[in-house]
């Protein structure tokens, strides 16, 4: 999801790939300490918000990983 | 320990889902339209209000076109703060838009001023047409975008 998105907010990857907030948080903790993943944090008046997107690194690994796949379907 | 290679069906199925997540990003780009589509309804009901006020700078007009405006923010403002996700190119589309629009109303308004097509003589009706035009790239844009949830 977040090859395909610039920016996406935590909740709309939630909700769209069905986790709990605590699981994505942790895979998110993961990708950020491996360097994949951006995690920026913010507000919308007072209401907390996260954004989350891929780094320059997360997205190469991430076309890496979709060429190998590409050649294991073909 | 090392890890298992995907079998094919595995990796076409890992492949579509990355193809449905990619949808559900571009359905959020389309959400951008809905800002795009406030400016265009101001600009339109500002083109309205002109062609239709009989002497420029009426304050019926005056006060239409104040409140158009604020009510075009506020809605454009209540939109952005509700979109989730965008990608690459529905934002690179929506800020194309606005520049495009920048440009081609600068065109407009020039051409208009320059062929005397506006002028104190001329009717209001004739700020409504230069509007309409002026609109295009909103209407390109807008469409372009809300192609984007297919």
């Amino acid at each position: 999801m977040l090859a395909a998105a610039e920016n996406a907010e935590f909740g709309f990857v939630r909700d769209n790939v069905e986790v709990t907030d605590s699981m994505l948080s942790k895979q998110m903790s993961a990708l950020e300490h491996a360097g994949y993943v951006k995690v920026k944090k913010g507000f919308v008046g007072k209401r907390p918000r996260t954004w989350l997107s891929l780094t320059k690194d997360g997205r190469r690994r991430f076309a890496r990983h979709m060429n190998a796949l590409r050649e294991i379907a073909s | 320990m090392t890890e298992a290679q995907p079998t094919r069906q595995n990796a076409a199925a890992a492949l579509a889902e990355v193809g449905i997540r990619a949808q559900q990003v571009r359905q959020a780009d389309s959400h951008l339209r809905w800002m795009l589509l406030a400016l265009l309804a101001a600009y339109l009901v500002v083109a309205v209000l002109m062609s239709l006020s009989p002497h420029h700078g009426s304050t019926f007009a005056a006060v239409g076109i104040m409140a158009t405006l604020v009510a075009a923010v506020a809605f454009a403002v209540v939109v952005g703060v509700r979109i989730r996700a965008y990608s690459r190119a529905g934002i690179r589309l929506y800020f194309g838009t606005i520049i495009a629009f920048n440009l081609w109303n600068a065109i407009v308004t020039s051409a208009s001023i320059a062929t005397r097509f506006w002028g104190p003589g001329q009717p209001g009706y004739h700020f409504g047409i230069s509007e309409a035009v002026g609109v295009v790239p909103l209407v390109i844009g807008a469409w372009l975008l809300s192609r984007r949830r297919d």
